[in-house]
């Protein structure tokens, strides 16, 4: 801060200048006293300025991200993001290989560029001179460095400090149940944003877009959070459609990756997209919600019928996106309801199921007919289906569990997560378990584990579950929120074990053997486990549920379509557009890309207009 | 019959000579090989790279092995007695021929492909051991060598296909 000037010379009295006064006529001969001296001129070279001084740009091209917030405050477009093709680009990590170039011509040096920058990279120097010749007019328009303009340090001018940092590091607290509130039913554990939240949360993002960018199906999330904020939340959904049929379900249980790469996450807490999502959509009224949705749908019909295996979200996504087109679609589902894994594998505390029911309503509200019940490869042929529809789409999920294969595994009172969570959405009893140990180390092994907590503690008044996984906890596959509300709902968890045996004693699981595991993963980062054999311990259990992993049940393909299809090391063979080696089929969702709901409705996406395409041109 | 006579008999017994272990080496890889390349039409599409890959491995081993057999600095050894270890009977009971019924699933295979690499590889290092310094010696810590590098191939898959989600 500069101290205010105190000479009374200087005074705002002293300073009026007598327009009208002529001077001394002496004046003329007093001037005569500089004559002959050496003329005092300031230098046009380089030259520091005060500490605080807002001269030329500087950027860390190590720590600009390339996010474009400094260009999009820029009221003078004096930014234009420039592409350095040798700087790293991942949009999955929020990192683009795009640095600011500033137009000096329209740069007012207003340091807002720098008051915004999510990651501090951008400053101004203390060097303030720079002139050239009208040929060299160019060099006006500069992609700074962490050098400076004439690619020499002169020290940094004004920077980001706590006054003058324009960001809002801090989210919204989200509300939610006490883990004693919530142990004992499957009630929704979040509670979501109020409406001041919900626009303090929304007013917090700078609108860089590289949360667009990391989202498998680049969802318009700069804008429906700006609508958010505008309070236009029907415009939000409107948005959020664009691009997701599946935003109540993606609204709560998404991976959110779009958070990771979320710009203000580098120095604070990103931005709560997802509960802004979910906000968004359970503002609106479904009825609205699903006029929204109908917007733009073709008014006629193409004459062409399209079937769909599997109603999860990658099935549904494509039969949204066909119907829209004009398509006919009938989506045939083994389940007694649709929704596939999110009903399926994600239990209620964390998706209830009437949000999941309003995402499928809008959907067959727009004509899907959706046939639950009904088995590929039993009820109807594949063979079938290819005579009666122009096109197939297979999204089957993986919805049969692994198992270790452990001696005593194959014990009656060994199970697979994913059979004990569709029987508990299905409502059909099984005997709680008194002790139960899970082996896995991923969500689904949360998800057993915490539902079968919760039996417990209704049933028994405890909880006694535990959880063993070959992973330590810096390599644990489940989202750490899991790992957290598990640990709060008084679920063990013992990393680094592997498992040996399923100890069985006169015909009772008594128990599951473990071994320490020493190391799992080699240098070059892949699975070759070591065990310390001298580190053994029994798990007391009365059921072992395994939730290690998942596989397609592939069955209903038959073998001769086995056949004639490619497969790439056990996986079905698609293009990038999800179409497999036959003409008339097309695979979507976890049975080929991997189990995850936002990738699952990208897939989605992806296959309807590949076959849309293909279509049209029949 | 004396301890004694007793004593020299079983040494007699514990000992092979490089050729006899040799042979036991190549109709391990062989016996595999031909196992792998008759399960390969019998297994479901999806997983027969898996079983395809396997099939290569032992031919590719089976080469090798019938190469080293006959190398002139192996030739001149191939009458010495080396001294079997105890993982010898496992390993000799990994010649034998598996049930996986008739149409494996990937677990299957990969867990038998295993259990052999891992009864291979016992075996080896178990006969470097207990051969002095030399030539024999160098070869067996070479099929050693052969046989981790593809057990932890081996289990490196088995990860990735039955701990990661099937695909």
């Amino acid at each position: 801060m500069s101290k205010p000037i105190q000479d009374s010379k200087f005074s705002k009295q002293s300073t009026q200048i007598e327009h009208d006064d002529a001077g001394s006529i002496l004046s003329p001969l007093k001037a005569l006293q500089f004559f002959m001296r050496k003329p005092v001129t300031v230098p046009l070279e380089p030259r520091p300025a005060a500490d605080n001084y807002r001269g030329f740009h500087l950027n860390d091209h190590e720590k600009c991200i390339g996010c474009s917030s400094c260009q999009k405050v820029c009221d003078n477009a004096a930014i234009t993001m420039v592409k350095v093709p040798h700087l790293p680009e991942d949009p999955v990590k929020g990192i683009r290989n795009l640095r600011p170039a500033i137009d000096y011509g329209r740069c007012c040096w207003c340091a807002l560029c720098v008051d915004i920058c999510p990651t501090s990279a951008i400053s101004l120097s203390r060097e303030y001179v720079h002139t050239c010749t009208q040929e060299e007019i160019d060099s006006y328009f500069i992609l700074p460095d962490e050098t400076g303009i004439h690619g020499e340090y002169y020290g940094e001018g004004w920077q980001k400090s706590v006054d003058s940092d324009l960001l809002d590091l801090k989210r919204q607290p989200m509300t939610e149940l006490d883990p004693e509130e919530r142990i004992d039913n499957f009630n929704e554990i979040v509670s979501g944003y109020t409406d001041q939240q919900a626009v303090l949360e929304a007013s917090r993002c700078v609108q860089c877009g590289m949360c667009h960018d990391a989202c498998p199906t680049h969802m318009d999330a700069p804008e429906y959070i700006r609508s958010i904020w505008q309070g236009n939340l029907e415009e939000a959904v409107r948005l959020i459609y664009q691009s997701n049929p599946f935003s109540h379900v993606c609204g709560r249980v998404c991976t959110h990756r779009c958070e990771d790469a979320c710009s203000i996450g580098r120095r604070g807490e990103p931005i709560s997209i997802r509960w802004l999502k979910r906000y968004a959509m359970d503002s609106v009224d479904h009825q609205r919600i699903k006029e929204i949705a109908a917007e733009g749908k073709a008014d006629y019909l193409s004459g062409k019928q399209v079937a769909i295996i599997g109603a999860g979200p990658a099935g549904l996504t494509a039969a949204y996106d066909l119907i829209r087109k004009g398509h006919q679609v009938t989506v045939f589902e083994a389940r007694k309801e649709a929704g596939g894994m999110p009903r399926y594998g994600i239990p209620e505390y964390r998706l209830p199921y009437d949000m999941l029911d309003r995402d499928i309503d809008v959907i067959t509200s727009m004509g899907v007919k959706i046939q639950t019940g009904t088995k590929v490869g039993i009820d109807i042929t594949m063979a079938q289906l290819q005579k009666d529809y122009d096109a197939v789409v297979l999204a089957i999920g993986l919805h049969l569990g692994r198992s270790t294969r452990v001696p005593g595994a194959d014990h009656s009172q060994v199970f697979k997560a994913v059979d004990l969570l569709r029987q508990t959405t299905d409502g059909e009893k099984f005997k709680t378990p008194k002790q139960a140990v899970v082996i896995g180390g991923g969500n689904v092994a949360m998800d057993i584990a915490r539902t079968l907590a919760r039996q417990q503690k209704q049933q028994f008044g405890e909880v006694k579950v535990s959880v063993t996984a070959l992973e330590d906890m810096a390599h644990f596959l489940a989202d750490p929120v899991e790992i957290k509300e598990c640990r709060e709902e008084g679920i063990d968890i013992y990393d680094a074990r592997g498992p040996q045996e399923c100890v069985i004693e006169k015909n009772k699981l008594v128990g599951l053997r473990t071994w320490k595991v020493r190391s799992i993963f080699d240098e070059q980062g892949r699975f070759a486990p070591a065990y310390d054999e001298q580190d053994e311990r029994i798990h007391k259990a009365d059921m072992v549920i395994e939730a290690i992993g998942q596989m397609s049940d592939i069955n209903l393909l038959g073998d001769d379509l086995s056949e004639a299809l490619e497969w790439q090391r056990g996986r079905l063979s698609i293009d990038q557009q999800g179409r497999t080696s036959v003409e008339w089929l097309w695979a979507a969702g976890d049975c080929v890309n991997g189990p995850d709901v936002v990738h699952a409705v990208a897939d989605g996406h992806r296959v309807a207009s590949s076959i849309d395409e293909w279509l049209n041109q029949q | 019959m004396s301890e004694g006579h007793q004593s020299s008999y079983d040494t007699l017994k514990s000992k092979k000579s490089l050729a006899e272990i040799l042979e036991t080496a190549i109709s391990f890889e062989r016996t595999a090989r031909d196992f792998y390349s008759d399960l390969i039409p019998k297994v479901s599409k999806r997983i027969r790279y898996l079983v395809e890959e396997l099939a290569e491995e032992e031919q590719h081993h089976f080469d090798l092995f019938t190469e080293l057999k006959s190398r002139p600095d192996i030739d001149q050894q191939i009458h010495t007695l080396v001294e079997l270890p105890a993982s010898d009977k496992k390993f000799s009971d990994a010649i034998l021929l598996p049930e996986l019924g008739d149409k494996p699933d990937d677990q299957s295979v990969l867990q038998y492909a295993l259990g052999r690499e891992h009864a291979a590889m016992e075996q080896y290092h178990a006969l470097a051991k207990s051969s002095p310094d030399g030539p024999i010696k160098e070869l067996f810590l070479f099929l050693a060598n052969e046989e981790t590098l593809h057990k932890n191939q081996l289990e490196k898959l088995y990860y990735e296909t039955i701990h990661s989600g099937g695909v």
